[in-house]
């Protein structure tokens, strides 16, 4: 046990016993749902099941229920898949990526990101699939020995490469998050007092002992799946790019897109953390762990990635002229001066000009700010897509196909319903599962709790007689 | 002696003891322990099966025996019992015919398949049209299998049976005192023989006419062209003492001059013009045509002139005028436009007796300076010929208005109408009289305004279940014969007029007497059966005509006709009516297939619509632009003489100023409402004035409706955005020089290796884009056979026969107003159609690509933005764009089920079953020429009233050699892959090599000027690697490197390059 410089700001506030920390955590579990929640859960089931309604009218009659034409053959199917994508990046980097580098403050906001993570991929892995026009056929995508003349998957395609990096990515960071519920399961089972819940709780806690041992295979097996879910960060919304980089399409056939769409979607990640922390931490009176210092830290994320998608945004606009491409410059000039430019404009200003309000101390402080500018943020991203999509594909080469999207009810429905679907999954979370990895949480108690930075060296050395013995 | 082996089955047998002999006989070697098991009470009732369960079983099993005897429904293919000679299952038969319309004529080949007529192309060995067809000819077998056909004659309504018709009707014709037949131009003999039959049967009862004689026929039909072109009748009746339309041989024409006739489109018989116009315009050739086009609305002639004047069809009669004194004549006075009809004329000149100078007013004055102007320019003989007579136009104004006239005084008793619709073309008036006449009689095939309006319907049959035959033009004679049984209970015209004649013998034999009679012995053949049979086959013949070669003297009164165009005074808007090449003058209108085609021009479907001009149309806030969501603006267009119908107001460059244009055709009150969309342009013409002018003024009045009015529109952008590899095109005498880097560069990149000049001057080596390529060549590059195809844009049109063609041969679906709107048509073949814009001139030539001053000014957003407006009065290009079957494929590569691959012999291919619909590749194709099935369009019920493919007589016309796709899958252009295969296999069966030009795609064989070559690249003997190699070859975006297998050639116009 180490004490951690007084410089650093306390990561846990107030005076918490472990006991109090249990008891914060596990408050929602353990009593009857509060009325926010059942009136979030009611507005959430509304939009899911409109949006279940759109999906199945979708699957019913064709396609053609969307906006979709002949030249446009992508535009809010995609742009939300990539948008969901983008926002499931950030739980596991910060599960991941912030253990590895080890990060303390991810302590507090690793699970409700990990699980915004988890639900966002599954709203963005139903995109490509109610995408298709012959749904039934879907499992066609996977390499699967088959009758069909042996038919083989077309490994050149990066709608493939998509398949395997989103289904791996969905698999590893089920099980990276699943197993760091297990110790607070264990916790949760010990507490259950009703029969169903222990045995439920029980059952999946997978019979966690919480002695020496496994702790530290838990560790161990913490830290090989971060070893694992590192690449993988990088690795999905490289391969998301690629589905637009290895195009021909003027402003889809883009070198830099893979580091960019990374940046990208680690920052529309963090934007989405900020809105769901901002409000569960108030509504679940969490503001003892997640404290003013974890949303500057983000905010402090989300300027870096911000920047690094500005820069990124500029790179597109001066190679589209300096490679001197008839299409490519044209299609940059369209996006900026075409029949589109209030999406790009509007992506502009979210994305690469707002994020800099965050220089101010001031303001990456402020938590009704930071609210605002974490939905700003998002609303920058989702733009940020279409106009990718869109304005690349509605005006290619031959100017005779030029076209425009105009979406239609469904289109929209689809988009409110995965919303809806996504808020019902994890209010479903925030009442049943245990929000902040609290297990974890009290590790750092001692070294980054509050009570504990304001201790003296005396008082600090009383409570742990390992220091008493080096007096000696 | 037979050696009888016996085999024992065992050493038993062998044996035969008598306990062997015993056991054999029974069924089971070893005595079943029946008793044993039966005859312990104790097991059996230890034993778990208890009765109860055998029940069950027993009922399970009676249960599911009887359910699995219930057949899902079957659907038997029945084999041939006897299989008629001439068709075997799989293979196509094609049958000589012949199209007539009442203003297209055209010999065509029926393609049928197990007895169903499923395909129409051109008749290759009519020296009249060359095998030109349009949209409308081929589109015509759909409207063969239409539900609304007549299906029986009917009285007042109420269907009922041949018989009652004849025996009511002959009563009725008997007691008539005076019987009218209304047609449109007859161009068949035999029918004319009917007839006369007809008229000699009733001879009694005819209507002796009146003072109308002096270009009456024997009897009283009169005859009736839905468009008229009276005024040639009258005028050549006037310049040379007959009343007839002439020959025109554009082949040999090196100068035209079109004022308003859009004879490469619908001006009288433009379908033996087309082709010989062509074969003038090839660039590598001794000389190619110039046409001026002096014109109001943009028609496809204006598209393809060389020089195009926008003018108000007030002043064609003061062009021609001026043009007849700058060319020497006595003609009238200068016009706004002098410098461009000088420019004519001094053309013209230079031409003499090798040009042709044409209008479209049916004003007979104008017509008569037109043939003064001929005659000057010593056409008459060389490339117009009235000695040898088109007969597809007959029709004369005031016969049709004495008619009208008669049946107003009472003076029809019975009215027999055929082939035209006049209560739809006429309107009121005709209405009004037809109240007066007791008896009237349709011979219509599809309910119409008329047929609707008459007491007896007697349908006829479709053409392709008829004989028919034609003289179109002298000495030309053609055969039509049936290639289906009338699908219902359908009697043909002629059939019915000779039951009536009180002629028995079917029209079949009618007309094999006739030609016996009459063809054959102008034929100089030696047997009838032979020449007939010969005929038969062949479609078409040619008999020597008695040499007439008496030249026409002119002897027309100029100066009278110039004083009476000089007083033709257009006031406020004027109004053109023109065709579209869809529904023409209405024969489209309720055809799914033509109402879906593109206007070659406009790009619009479903809808006739008001032409303006765009700048005027900005002056008055009109919506300019076309798009998904751009509702238009509508107006009500109130015509001076009478008439005025609703419709949208859309922007078409090119338009005169001061003049809108409407098509008719459109707007039919009887018939599939889905189908017939628009507003009645006929009613625009003012009917008080005995000659049909289709020319006016109008006034124009803004409609506000409740709600938005939307076009659908399958081309938004209008203008090509200055990209020079998607258009090439030059100027003659650019080409001329032979410099191909002037007018069809090569694309070349530095390579990074770097030469030194002679000056001593180091630079970078360019080396073609071939060298740059990541991807190997396929592997078959130069083995076996690679299609490929080579379009000549000099030689395109766009008249849109290939788009039809291309749906009737791979089962398009027809998808309706609303989808088309979304971008969503489905047509593999499309003509895309570029007009030039202010900044980027297409005809400017080698400055496509540069920056013009006034674009530097712009700054690069400001020129693109100018870009995108065409020009006042652009110059225009037409695209075929399909499928370019790239070798290094974009669709290819993205599709992650692999449904779409590259063939061995250079084909994208398309396995739709494989197909899951991800649209990846028509995001990832560079040329937009995939289409996905957004929705179910065979059962989708959306569509049950739009497809024809949606109900079982719409569907005979499938062809069977190509899957109907359904929902979710994409699918493209395929070369025809199924001709290919055919040809290949008949190549095999021959046991030769596939012959060049022996397989042709749809729209190859469709093409009226033969613009699309396709072929084997690998064959270096093929006239497609000919093109290939020609120095105006180009590939669309070839630097974009997808190595495609068509090859465009660079549009050549007869023009000068700028300084």
């Amino acid at each position: 046990m180490h004490k951690e410089a007084a410089i650093r700001e306390p990561l846990i506030l107030g005076n918490p016993t472990y006991t109090d920390i249990s008891n914060d955590v596990l408050h929602a579990i353990e009593n009857k749902p509060t009325k926010l929640w059942k009136v979030l859960m009611v507005i959430a089931s509304i939009a899911a099941v409109w949006g279940v309604g759109c999906i199945l009218y979708l699957l019913g009659v064709g396609i053609g229920t969307w906006g979709l034409n002949n030249t446009v053959g992508w535009a809010w199917d995609i742009t939300n898949f990539v948008w969901w994508v983008g926002i499931g990046h950030a739980g596991t980097l910060i599960s991941a990526v912030l253990l590895l580098f080890r990060q303390k403050w991810r302590m507090a906001i690793n699970r409700p990101a990990e699980a915004m993570t988890i639900f966002a991929v599954f709203m963005a892995g139903m995109f490509p699939m109610i995408h298709m026009g012959r749904i039934w056929m879907a499992y066609w995508v996977l390499p699967i020995p088959n009758q069909f003349g042996s038919l083989w998957v077309n490994f050149n395609s990066p709608l493939l490469w998509d398949v395997f990096a989103i289904s791996t990515y969905l698999s590893v960071s089920l099980v990276f998050w699943y197993i760091g519920l297990i110790p607070d399961f264990g916790t949760i089972r010990d507490r259950a007092t009703r029969p169903v819940q222990k045995l439920m709780y029980s059952l999946l806690s997978f019979g966690w002992t919480g002695n020496a041992k496994a702790w530290q295979r838990f560790e161990e097996v913490s830290l090989v799946l971060a070893g694992l879910a590192t690449p993988l960060v990088f690795s999905v919304h490289s391969i998301v790019s690629m589905d637009f980089a290895t195009s021909v399409i003027p402003g889809w056939h883009t070198t830099i897109f893979p580091p960019y769409f990374v940046a990208g979607a680690v920052f529309s990640g963090f934007a989405m953390v900020q809105t769901l922390m901002l409000i569960v931490r108030k509504a679940m009176r969490l503001e003892q762990y997640v404290t003013i210092k974890h949303i500057e830290y983000m905010n402090i994320v989300i300027i870096v990635t911000g920047s690094i998608v500005g820069v990124a945004y500029l790179t597109e606009l001066f190679i589209s002229y300096y490679s001197g491409v008839e299409y490519e410059s044209y299609a940059f000039i369209n996006r900026f001066s075409g029949p589109y430019w209030w999406s790009y404009w509007a992506m502009m200003t979210c994305n690469v000009v707002s994020p800099h309000l965050f220089w101010s101390k001031k303001l990456r402080t402020n938590l009704a700010f930071t609210f605002v500018m974490s939905i700003i943020v998002n609303i920058g991203m989702w733009f940020e897509r279409f106009v990718i999509i869109v304005t690349s594909v509605h005006r290619d080469y031959l100017p005779s196909s030029w076209s425009m999207f105009y979406p239609t009810w469904v289109d929209i429905g689809v988009f409110m319903g995965t919303l809806g679907i996504f808020s019902v999954f994890y209010l479903l979370f925030l009442k049943y599962f245990p929000v902040l990895a609290f297990n974890e949480v009290k590790s750092i108690l001692k070294s980054s709790g509050e009570q504990y930075k304001n201790m003296s060296d005396e008082e600090f050395k009383a409570l742990h007689p390992v220091f008493k013995k080096d007096k000696k | 002696m037979a050696n009888t082996k016996k085999y024992w089955k065992g050493l038993e047998q062998l044996d035969n003891d008598s306990k062997f002999v015993e056991s054999s006989n029974d069924e089971f070697a070893e005595q079943l322990p029946v008793t044993e098991f039966l005859g312990n009470k104790e097991d059996l009732e230890d034993a778990t099966t208890t009765r109860r369960d055998f029940l069950k079983y027993l009922g399970f099993g009676v249960a599911a025996a009887s359910l699995a005897a219930c057949e899902t429904p079957v659907t038997k293919a029945i084999p041939y019992l006897n299989k008629p000679e001439e068709i075997t299952p799989g293979l196509a038969n094609y049958y000589a015919s012949t199209y007539y319309d009442g203003n297209d004529y055209a010999p065509i080949l029926v393609k049928t398949r197990e007895g169903r007529p499923i395909h129409i192309v051109g008749n290759k060995e009519s020296v009249l049209t060359k095998g030109a067809i349009n949209a409308r000819v081929n589109a015509s077998v759909l409207s063969l299998y239409d539900n609304n056909r007549l299906k029986a004659p009917s009285v007042k309504g109420e269907d009922t049976t041949w018989a009652t018709i004849d025996n009511r009707l002959g009563k009725e014709l008997k007691a008539a005192k005076s019987v009218r037949i209304l047609t449109g131009s007859v161009i068949s003999p035999s029918a004319q023989s009917v007839l006369d039959t007809f008229f000699e049967a009733n001879a009694s009862t005819v209507f002796v006419g009146d003072e109308r004689v002096a270009m009456k026929r024997p009897y009283e039909a009169t005859v009736y062209d839905t468009i008229s072109y009276s005024g040639i009748l009258e005028a050549n009746a006037a310049s040379f003492g007959k009343a007839i339309v002439p020959t025109y041989n554009f082949e040999k024409a090196k100068t035209i001059v079109s004022v308003g006739a859009d004879f490469m489109g619908n001006w009288l018989d433009a379908l033996q013009y087309v082709n010989d116009y062509a074969q003038t315009r090839k660039p590598n050739g001794e000389w190619m045509s110039k046409t001026f086009q002096f014109e109001a609305s943009m028609s496809l002639s204006g598209t393809n002139a060389d020089v195009r004047v926008p003018v108000k069809p007030s002043e064609y009669g003061a062009v021609i005028s001026s043009l007849y004194a700058h060319l020497g004549g006595s003609g009238g006075a200068k016009t706004a436009y002098d410098a461009r009809v000088k420019e004519a004329a001094k053309a013209l000149k230079a031409s003499k007796g090798e040009s042709i100078v044409v209008c479209g007013s049916n004003d007979k004055n104008v017509q008569v300076i037109v043939n003064a102007i001929n005659e000057l320019l010593g056409n008459y003989g060389k490339t117009i010929d009235v000695n040898t007579v088109s007969n597809s136009k007959q029709g004369l104004d005031s016969e049709v208005a004495a008619l009208i006239a008669d049946m107003n005084a009472g003076k029809v008793d019975a009215l027999l109408i055929s082939g035209v619709d006049p209560l739809f073309t006429i309107g009121d008036a005709f209405a009004k009289a037809m109240k007066k006449v007791k008896t009237t009689v349709s011979f219509a095939t599809k309910m119409d305004d008329t047929a609707a309006a008459c007491m007896y319907v007697c349908p006829s049959n479709h053409a392709l279940e008829s004989w028919s035959d034609a003289n179109p033009v002298t000495g030309h004679y053609s055969l039509g014969q049936p290639t289906i049984s009338p699908l219902f209970d359908t009697r043909q015209t002629e059939e019915s007029l000779l039951k009536w004649s009180g002629n028995d013998s079917s029209y079949h034999d009618f007309i094999k007497k006739y030609w016996e009679e009459n063809v054959f012995p102008q034929s100089g053949s030696l047997m009838f059966t032979d020449f007939w049979n010969k005929t038969l086959h062949d479609g078409v013949v040619e008999v020597s005509t008695p040499a007439s070669e008496t030249t026409a003297v002119f002897a027309g009164d100029v100066s009278k006709a110039v004083s009476a165009v000089k007083a033709i005074k257009g006031n406020g808007i004027e109004l053109e009516l023109v065709q579209n090449m869809g529904v023409g003058a209405g024969v489209g209108a309720d055809n799914p297939w033509l109402q879906e085609m593109p206007d070659p021009i406009t790009k619009i479907t479903w809808d006739n619509y008001v032409t303006m001009n765009p700048s005027e149309m900005e002056e008055k806030g009109y919506e300019t632009h076309f798009g998904q969501e751009h509702s238009m603006n509508v107006v009500t267009v109130d015509a001076s003489g009478g008439g005025s119908i609703q419709l949208p107001v859309i922007a078409q460059p090119g338009q005169a100023k001061g003049t809108v244009g409407v098509a008719v055709g459109y707007g039919k009150k009887v018939g599939n409402q889905e189908e017939i969309t628009g507003a009645n342009a006929y009613l625009l013409i003012d009917r008080k004035k005995s000659d049909v002018s289709y020319y006016g003024s109008v006034t124009l009045k803004d409609v506000e409706l409740d709600e938005p009015y939307y076009i659908a529109c399958t081309q938004t952008q209008q203008t090509v955005m200055g990209r020079d590899s998607v258009i090439r095109e030059t100027t003659l005498d650019t080409y001329k020089k032979g410099d191909r880097e002037a007018f069809n560069p090569v694309w070349t990149l530095l390579s990074g290796e770097t030469e030194t000049d002679e000056h001593g001057h180091q630079h970078q080596v360019a080396k073609p884009l071939k060298e740059f390529d990541l991807w190997g060549d396929q592997p078959v590059k130069n083995i076996g056979h690679r299609w490929g195809m080579s379009i000549d844009m000099n030689s395109c049109t766009g008249c849109s026969a290939c788009v039809t063609s291309c749906v009737s041969e791979n089962n398009i679906a027809v998808i309706g107003k609303d989808q088309v709107r979304r971008g969503r048509i489905m047509h593999w073949m499309r003509i895309d159609r570029y007009y030039s814009s202010e900044h980027q001139p297409l005809g400017d030539v080698g400055g496509t690509h540069k920056a013009t001053k006034e674009a530097e000014e712009l700054g690069a957003i400001g020129a693109y933005t100018s870009m995108e407006n065409p020009a006042d009065n652009p110059s225009v290009v037409h695209q075929p764009m399909m499928c370019q079957h790239c070798n290094h494929a974009g669709c290819e590569t993205v599709c992650p089920v692999a449904a779409t691959t590259h063939s061995n012999e250079g084909l994208n291919m398309m396995a739709y079953n494989r197909c899951i619909g991800t649209r990846y590749c028509a995001n990832n194709c560079a040329y937009k020429v995939r289409r996905f099935n957004w929705f179910n369009y065979i059962a989708y019920s959306k569509f049950t009233d739009i497809n024809p493919s949606q109900d079982d007589l719409g569907r005979m016309v499938l062809n069977p050699d190509v899957v109907v796709r359904s929902r979710g899958v994409m699918e493209k252009c395929s070369l025809c892959v199924q001709r290919i295969q055919e040809g290949k296999l008949d190549a095999k069966k021959a046991g030769s090599k596939v012959q060049d030009g022996a397989i042709q795609t749809a729209c190859s064989a469709a093409c009226p000027t033969n613009a699309i070559t396709f072929g084997d690249h690998n064959d270096k003997e093929s006239k497609l690697a000919a093109e290939r190699e020609s120095d105006r070859a180009y590939r669309v975006i070839e630097e974009v490197g997808q190595d495609g297998n068509v090859y465009y050639q660079t549009k050549v116009r007869n023009l000068k390059a700028k300084a």
